[in-house]
């Protein structure tokens, strides 16, 4: 798998590259952003921002309080030992663990959902540059189609990077981004 | 002077990287006490709870204590730093991981406690609700067995909601570390590389989080209150125990963030990070919780005064009056009359100052807890029955143990975790520099409009 | 008062009448009690900090000025609830309600929280602070029907449940109803002054309830609801005939 990215010191930059990628007809899936933190001021940084994550989590908080109400409901009544004149399923109670893994339902479920839709973990080689930890921003195309190629990196250059790299990725567990070219 | 992105960085992960042998010596000496309280729980596991001070009727004393301190001192963080993120507070950024910090070690160190103090510690996991050869499960009734699920939802969401804004700052590490560390913080950023999606998932991720932690964190101190509220024990049978419990927890939180603060400012050097400002904020919200603190001590002792049970004014007037009254002015002086002047003041409001209130309050808030449990317990109902309690070296050692533990498990956690949230700290920059991204943006779009209009 | 709080779904409903009036404050009763259900004695040093162990105990309380001073005596012991506070807080269900109105408590299922202590209004649970120990020959004294406890679990009057137990399969193999009178706990069976009396609620013949049914007859700390199962009958000797 190749991959031709370029680096760019500000968002405004990124954001020209990007346009200009788009011109060139690339659909927005094959274009890779990676910043060092959130950009929404900037078209960029705001794709992909639909998420069903607010339903699934109360969907969680569904599933989770009705196993709290299961969990407490059923265990009761398959040993029926009452305690202090109460009634042997005690719904006041059962609320308590109800109420509690309704929130642990929905917690999970969120973290499940983020793990899933952010793809992490991921531990492959992918297509990153360490540069973005010193404040780049990082516009690349994955396997670009040959004809292309020439027209994507220029593009990319004009937008006003410093430098246009090329890499291959072997998606190797625990490999690094293996050779660059200018 | 506003420090450069870079600069940032920089500053942050030095504590990472660069190890003092000041670092060494407080690691040894915490970490001797620790070993300590762990011998001094092994010798009382092995010969029998006896060797605490626990006897007929104080059958609760330190321990449970520390539970409930514990407990609160972790409402420090998830709690503030989930509502100052809700709230948008900009300020928050460099103190919702310290605080976030705090709750998750503070719940860990509390949780133990009901399982040190318990007769038969090796037998605690049948708390835990599973098909056992025995056939039979926890019984639902039993506050300690809600204790057991609010605390574990607690912990499971208080150590998510501080692990995934990590996340990045370990994938910054990753990048600027080498050897051994690059590979570590490899494994630990999870393939973190920063792209729209990712950074959008995370920031609806932690918006659902700060609200669902929220009631669990109120449920949990609520629920840590009913221990006492759901007994028929004079002066614990009360409605008012649920809030009373967590704003208490909310209060000595804050005033625990605020020394831990004061802590990393010093021996971190992060002077230009946690700033007069942060500590003048949380000042002015510890006055707040001080007052509200006051006013539920009085309406809780005013219902008991004027309700005049015999069984409720034996113990109404031993904090008041009799063996516990200097522990109880104590109390008093250290939750209200110390902090309240120091903090209503702006001149004494200083970072020397919320510390001096701060530890008053964590101070006075231990005493609070100790003055719930053990003077009712010593006071039930028939006189014959009365009793006293003193706490023996057994359990002053576990105390002292979880003291240094917590500070330990600081020290290492922010030797291993850059301790402010380095992307949030830069986000907030670009925030704030963010009018002039606005107007290009809004240039853009009215060039880009011009330019549509040329076409057609 | 209500002189019968009865749990309808069970067949009996023990129950001991107190009569103050006769209680002369001797301690045969506690003795007896150590004796029946092999309760360990702590030792003075434990005893003194508040560690001893009596299930049941004679609680004295004084009246009036020196030197015109009374004594009452007021046996004290598991009251035996019908609501009790010590069961539903215990996690593990080592307290919890017999069918036959009893609290019962299950050392083996007791992981020593010690809620249950604490919730009960009368302070009539025990803690095994150590494990016991009976130094020899003291060991052969053993009551072989009673579990010793160890370490970590609590304990509490029983109405000597092996007693009970003992007297209903005893009449189960005789093929006839249990008696009044057929079960004596060792607090009762040693009272000089026949101050306690025990039996079943629920059989309306019976002493404890036509005991239950006096005038005198109160419950500790009624207010608090927990509808006890030990009826204390109030002293009147002191008040010369006069209405207290």
């Amino acid at each position: 798998m190749k991959a031709v990215y370029g680096l760019y010191s500000d968002p405004e930059r990124a954001q020209r590259a990007a346009d200009s990628l788009r011109a060139a007809g690339i659909p927005d899936r094959d274009i890779t952003v990676i910043s060092g933190e959130p950009l929404e001021e900037f078209e960029f940084g705001r794709r992909d921002h639909r998420t069903p994550m607010p339903w699934l989590a109360a969907l969680g908080g569904v599933l989770g309080g009705g196993s709290g109400y299961l969990l407490s409901s059923l265990t009761q009544r398959a040993y029926p030992i009452p305690t202090g004149g109460m009634p042997i399923v005690a719904q006041w109670t059962n609320g308590i663990v109800t109420y509690e893994l309704t929130m642990l339902g929905a917690i999970l479920m969120t973290l499940v959902t983020l793990l899933i839709t952010a793809g992490i973990p991921d531990w492959r080689a992918q297509l990153y540059d360490p540069a973005v930890s010193d404040g780049y921003i990082l516009i690349g195309v994955i396997n670009p189609p040959d004809d292309s190629r020439i027209e994507i990196e220029r593009r990319l250059r004009e937008s006003g990077t410093a430098a246009v790299k090329e890499v291959v990725l072997r998606r190797r567990f625990g490999s690094k981004l293996q050779g660059a070219t200018g | 002077m506003e420090k450069s992105p870079n600069q940032i960085t920089e500053d942050l992960l030095r504590p990472l990287s660069r190890t003092s042998t000041k670092f060494y010596v407080a690691v040894a000496l915490l970490g001797a006490v620790v070993v300590a309280a762990f011998a001094a729980f092994g010798y009382q596991a092995y010969s029998g709870i006896g060797v605490s001070g626990l006897r007929r009727p104080v059958f609760w004393g330190f321990y449970i204590t520390n539970f409930v301190f514990w407990i609160g001192i972790s409402h420090a963080g998830t709690l503030i730093s989930a509502i100052l993120r809700l709230a948008n507070a900009t300020w928050r950024r460099p103190v919702t991981r310290c605080a976030e910090v705090i709750t998750v070690f503070a719940l860990s160190i509390g949780a133990m406690f009901p399982i040190i103090h318990l007769g038969r510690p090796w037998l605690a996991f049948w708390l835990i609700p599973y098909a056992s050869e025995r056939q039979i499960w926890p019984n639902f009734r039993s506050p300690l067995v809600w204790d057991f699920f609010a605390i574990n939802t607690y912990l499971i969401g208080s150590v998510a909601f501080l692990t995934l804004p990590i996340i990045p700052d370990w994938a910054l590490v990753r990048d600027k570390a080498s050897g051994w560390r690059k590979r570590v913080y490899g494994i630990l950023s999870l393939g973190w590389r920063g792209t729209p999606k990712q950074w959008s998932r995370l920031e609806t991720a932690m918006h659902i989080m700060a609200i669902a932690i929220i009631p669990v964190a109120v449920s949990v101190h609520t629920i840590v209150s009913w221990d006492f509220a759901m007994a028929p024990v004079p002066m614990w049978h009360s409605t008012i125990f649920g809030p009373y419990f967590v704003a208490g927890a909310i209060f000595s939180g804050i005033a625990a963030l605020i020394i831990a603060m004061a802590c990393l400012r010093k021996f971190l050097h992060l002077e230009d990070y946690l700033k007069p400002v942060h500590f003048d904020n949380l000042g002015k919200l510890l006055l707040m919780m001080s007052l509200l603190w006051f006013y539920f001590v009085f309406a809780e002792r005013l219902t008991v005064w004027y309700g005049n049970d015999p069984s409720e004014m034996a113990v109404f007037w031993t904090t008041q009056q009799g063996a516990y009254a200097p522990l109880f002015w104590t109390m008093v002086f250290c939750n209200f009359l110390l902090p309240f002047p120091i903090l209503a003041i702006k001149r004494l409001r200083t970072i020397t100052g919320t510390v001096i209130a701060s530890i008053g309050v964590v101070a006075g808030m231990w005493l609070e807890r100790f003055l719930i449990i053990v003077p009712s317990l010593s006071h039930k109902y028939m006189p014959y029955n009365w009793g006293t309690y003193r706490p023996t070296w057994v359990e002053i050692t576990i105390m002292a143990g979880t003291f240094a533990g917590m500070a330990l498990l600081y020290v290492l956690f922010s030797k291993a975790v850059p301790i402010i949230s380095i992307w949030e700290l830069k986000l907030g920059l670009q925030k704030k520099s963010g009018v002039r991204s606005q107007e290009t943006r809004e240039r853009r779009e009215l060039t880009a409009g011009l330019e549509q209009k040329l076409e057609t | 008062m209500d002189p019968k709080i009865q749990n309808p779904k069970s067949k009996m409903q023990w129950a001991m009448v107190v009569d103050l009036d006769r209680c002369t404050g001797c301690e045969a009763c506690v003795v007896a009690c150590h004796a029946e259900n092999n309760i360990p004695t702590v030792g003075e040093e434990q005893a003194t900090i508040g560690r001893a162990m009596h299930w049941m105990r004679v609680e004295r309380y004084y009246e009036g000025e020196f030197p015109d001073v009374r004594v009452k005596f007021q046996p004290v012991f598991c009251q035996q609830c019908d609501a009790a506070p010590c069961e539903p807080v215990c996690p593990t269900y080592a307290s919890y309600h017999t069918t036959e109105g009893l609290n019962g408590q299950v050392y083996n299922r007791c992981i020593g929280t010690r809620y249950c202590a604490n919730a009960c209004p009368y302070n009539v649970r025990f803690f095994n602070f150590y494990n016991p120990v009976w130094e020899k020959p003291l060991h052969l004294q053993l009551n072989p029907d009673v579990s010793v406890r160890e370490v970590g679990v609590m304990e509490k009057c029983t109405f000597c449940v092996q007693r009970i137990k003992a007297a209903e399969i005893a009449a189960k193999a005789e093929k006839r109803e249990l008696k009044d009178g057929d079960v004596q706990p060792a607090c009762a069976q040693s009272c000089p002054p026949k101050a306690l009396v025990f039996g079943d609620l629920n059989d309306p013949k019976s002493e404890v309830s036509r005991l239950a049914g006096s005038n005198r007859a109160t419950r500790l700390l009624e207010e608090l609801g927990t509808k006890p199962s030990v009826i204390y009958l109030r002293r009147e000797s002191w008040n010369d005939g006069k209405e207290s």
